[in-house]
């Protein structure tokens, strides 16, 4: 819920989230709600509304196709290997968060 | 003619012929108005055909009305001057007949009706039942009453009966024939355009003939007389089949011309509406229905609660919004709406509780994990033994199981010797690390869980778990029956046991009150499953700790921790003298009767006789069944014996290691030591044999760790890992399922070190590494 109202993050939250983003390779962090708009992201503000808008059209395909299999499953996590990224996305109903990683290999 | 009864008046044999008569052809213009007096008008003719004088005025427009006005008796004169007028036969009795007025007579069916009558009344005929039938059929098909479905007959037969009807034509065969054709009126437009109602209706049933059946007894009189009559009729119809006197024949009757209207009704308007519906928005549907069934609406809208809060704000949108649905789920768990209207309250608000809910957390947990996997990737995989592609595939599936206490480990080519990236992962009560020794270090990563559990939680650099205590633990292992709990053991001596599948910092279980607990720091922990076939159970699992008081104790779980012991460590003289009776003391002053145990080992076969290292030196082997006597002592070891090791192929074989700086090899039956390894001046705090080979062990010293492989050399190590300066080795532990090691040290640090290049383990002889390495069995 709202809570009180104070913009507080949890601590947690936000150190795991500052943590993610010091990690080796990762290139950008985002969090974005249901309509697209970003919450937190490292990036500038097109890049993100690109990728938004991009994954969340992927995540909704990827989730019909889990759940048309087997109506029961659902989707619980994406990852997009591409020549010079990987694009991860935890999807959930409300929001999306999105983290691209350069492995060093 | 007198007057026939009405129904005989409704045999009209208009169509009969009889006998020749010219039919005068009358041409009938079609403008007259109305189809419906065409079969009229065939009737019409018929009858003037009939009729021989009749002059016809077909005269289209006249007004009913008029016609008695206009109508002029006409007078037929032939050539010889003599009046040859026709007069009708019949006269109407003015009398007669109830007044009935039939509003269905006004203008053109009285009209029709009296047409109809004044030639009826001449030619009546017999009544022919079959042939009334067909007449009545035909006048009704020929009439096509627009107006009304009330047959002319009928109308007839009413107008007859009415001398309120105001027509005098039924009087005068002569009467002016005319056509009455529906009066022209101007239509007007506006009269198109009225909307004229027209009521069908159906009539009610008219009976025609009805006659009942007369029932007679058989033992009346007149039975005799019906019977007989009977029978004649039954002849009669008999012979009627080829009888002469009996004709068939057929009509046909003159069928109006069917008029055609056309009829639009207002445009219909259509819709199209389409859904893909996909497997799940099925499911969903059906599952939402169901939910909407219960009883409680709430139960669906905290079923939703989460998923809607997107559609929650859907309602109080302001108009002007656009709010785009998709044409692809029509279900009501949809939120995949994307809405292009922002309201920026409910955003900030959202977004708040976005990054507050659980949710979010542990996806951010994760991610976490998930980029740890990818950075760590070709180590996992080595650790994994799988081969470590250059494009790295997802291997293993990953378990998020968070009940499992794991280490995070890295790879590490043992060969290269270069030390990895080091995780951390502290069960001590202090954070990382300044404890001088790691003891508790002996989670057995592989031990005591089961394949499927081995959860891959190695990419976080920080720990899973973290047990608060309020001492330093010295001893750890997990339960192998129940793989959640970890038993620890405290400097003080206490025992607890966490369930790791908890945060919590309190442990399920705690010895502090037990009146019998260690009273010294416990320094090995073990979970031994002991068959207690007497007790009915098989495989009990219990708790063994040998601590610094010199007890090793069984601890047993029932209302808390039970403690048992299992054997009081009692100091012994070193057995210089042959003296009977190891176990007494003598001859030195001893502050204590207790030696303190340092670790101990059951056998890996028979789990009644174990091990127990003791601070002299000593090494005991005991047997549950007694608890005072030593089995045998094994003395080898000048210092204190830290760790024993039974060969898990050979089971004759120990092995042990002390602060003495040695490692020595038993055999169970001599005590003596049977190898014994000096390789470094630095106390040896911990061995393991390898788990695929009976002949290779690991050493932890202060300095270095040694993995030895007595099949290639007694005297030498295989491989040396020298620490970092100021770290000393002092756990060492083999991984089971795959080539790793895992050494800790007293930084805090667990290392994960993969053995490359070993030489290819023996098959075969496994369990026979004494004879191969010194022959047959030595026999002491």
């Amino acid at each position: 819920m709202l809570g009180l109202g104070l913009p507080q993050r949890p601590p947690l939250v936000e150190e795991t989230l500052k943590r993610i983003q010091s990690h080796k390779g990762v290139i950008g962090t985002m969090v974005v709600n249901a309509e697209g708009i970003p919450i937190r992201t490292t990036l500038d503000n097109s890049t993100t509304v690109q990728y938004a808008g991009l994954l969340h059209q992927l995540t909704m395909k990827a989730r019909s196709t889990v759940r048309d299999i087997d109506p029961q499953n659902d989707l619980t996590f994406l990852r997009i290997r591409s020549k010079k990224h990987e694009i991860m996305v935890a999807p959930d109903k409300e929001y999306l968060l999105i983290v691209i990683q350069n492995p060093c290999e | 003619m007198p007057v026939s009864p009405v129904n005989s008046r409704k045999q009209q044999n208009l169509w009969l012929s009889v006998g020749p008569q010219p039919k005068k052809s009358i041409s009938f213009t079609n403008t007259v108005k109305g189809g419906q007096t065409k079969g009229y008008l065939g009737a019409n003719q018929s009858r003037m055909a009939m009729s021989k004088t009749l002059m016809v005025l077909p005269e289209i427009k006249t007004e009913k009305m008029n016609i008695p006005t206009v109508r002029t008796p006409i007078q037929v004169i032939n050539a010889l001057g003599v009046d040859v007028t026709p007069r009708p036969l019949y006269q109407q009795d003015p009398h007669m007949g109830t007044a009935k007025p039939n509003k269905l007579f006004t203008s053109q069916e009285g009209s029709y009706g009296s047409e109809y009558i004044s030639s009826y009344s001449l030619y009546q005929n017999t009544i022919n039942p079959s042939m009334l039938g067909q007449f009545t059929r035909s006048v009704l098909g020929s009439s096509t009453v627009s107006k009304s479905s009330v047959s002319t007959t009928d109308s007839i037969a009413e107008d007859l009966e009415e001398p309120s009807y105001r027509r005098e034509k039924l009087t005068s065969f002569t009467d002016l024939r005319v056509m009455r054709a529906t009066p022209e009126k101007i239509v007007t437009k506006e009269d198109l355009q009225k909307t004229i109602e027209i009521i069908l209706t159906e009539t009610e049933t008219l009976r025609f003939f009805n006659l009942p059946t007369v029932m007679v007894s058989v033992e009346s009189e007149e039975a005799a007389k019906v019977i007989r009559r009977n029978r004649t009729y039954e002849t009669l119809c008999r012979n009627r089949l080829g009888n002469d006197l009996y004709v068939e024949r057929m009509m046909q009757t003159i069928n109006g011309a069917p008029k055609n209207k056309e009829v639009q009704c207002d445009k219909i308007v259509k819709e199209d509406k389409g859904i893909m519906s996909s497997t799940w928005d099925l499911y969903d549907s059906y599952n939402a229905m169901e939910l909407s069934s219960l009883p409680t609406k709430q139960s669906m809208l905290e079923s939703n609660t989460k998923a809607s809060i997107v559609s929650k704000d859907h309602e109080p949108r302001v108009p002007g919004s656009t709010i785009e649905k998709n044409s692809e789920a029509s279900s009501l768990m949809d939120i995949e709406n994307v809405i292009l209207t922002k309201i920026h309250d409910d955003e900030e608000d959202r977004s708040e509780s976005i990054m507050k809910s659980d949710k979010f957390r542990q996806d951010l947990f994760f991610m976490e994990r998930v980029l740890m996997e990818n950075l760590f990737q070709p180590k996992l995989a080595a650790y994994r033994q799988l081969p470590v592609l250059k494009e790295p595939e997802p291997e293993e599936p990953e378990d998020f199981l968070e009940g499992e206490k794991l280490e995070q480990e890295t790879e590490e080519e043992v060969k290269k010797e270069e030390e990895e990236e080091i995780e951390i992962r502290t069960e001590q009560s202090t954070i990382p690390a300044n404890l001088e020794r790691l003891w508790s270090f002996s989670c057995d990563l592989t031990k005591g869980l089961n394949v499927s559990s081995l959860a891959w939680n190695k990419t976080n650099p920080w720990p899973e778990r973290i047990y608060q205590s309020p001492y330093g633990v010295t001893a750890v292992d997990f339960s192998i029956g129940a793989p959640n709990l970890l038993a620890v053991g405290y400097h003080n001596g206490n025992i607890a046991i966490y369930n790791v599948q908890s945060n919590s910092n309190v442990p399920v279980l705690d010895s502090s009150e037990s009146p019998q607990k260690h009273l010294g720091p416990v320094w090995q922990l073990q979970w031994i499953e002991q068959d207690r076939g007497t007790t009915g159970d098989d495989k009990r699992e219990i708790l063994v700790s040998i601590s610094a008081d010199g007890r090793i104790s069984k601890w047993v779980i029932r209302k808390g921790l039970d403690c048992h012991d299992l054997m009081r460590l009692r100091r012994t003289t070193t057995s210089n003298s042959k003296r009977g009776g190891e176990k007494e003391k003598k001859g030195e002053a001893l502050i204590s009767r207790q030696a303190p145990g340092m670790c101990f080992a059951f056998h890996p076969k028979d789990t009644n006789i174990y091990l127990a290292g003791t601070e002299e030196g000593h090494i005991h082997k005991c047997s549950c069944s007694y608890n005072e006597q030593y089995l045998d002592t094994y003395r080898g070891h000048k210092g204190p014996v830290y760790k024993i090791a039974w060969n898990p192929f050979c089971h004759d074989v120990f092995l042990s290691c002390s602060a003495d700086w040695g490692v020595i090899i038993w055999q169970q039956e001599s005590t003596t030591p049977f190898l014994s390894f000096y390789p470094t001046t630095y106390v040896v705090y911990d061995v393991a044999w390898s788990p695929k080979s009976s002949y290779i062990f690991a050493a932890a010293n202060e300095s270095r760790v040694e993995i030895w492989d007595l099949h290639v050399s007694t005297l030498d190590p295989l491989i040396v890992n020298v620490a970092n300066p100021g770290i000393k080795f002092t756990t060492v532990l083999f991984a089971k399922q795959t080539d790793c090691l895992l050494v800790g040290d007293s930084d805090g640090q667990v290392a994960v070190y993969e053995l490359r290049n070993m030489p290819t383990t023996l098959d075969s002889g496994r369990g026979d590494i004494i004879n191969t390495l010194l022959g047959p069995k030595p026999n002491r």
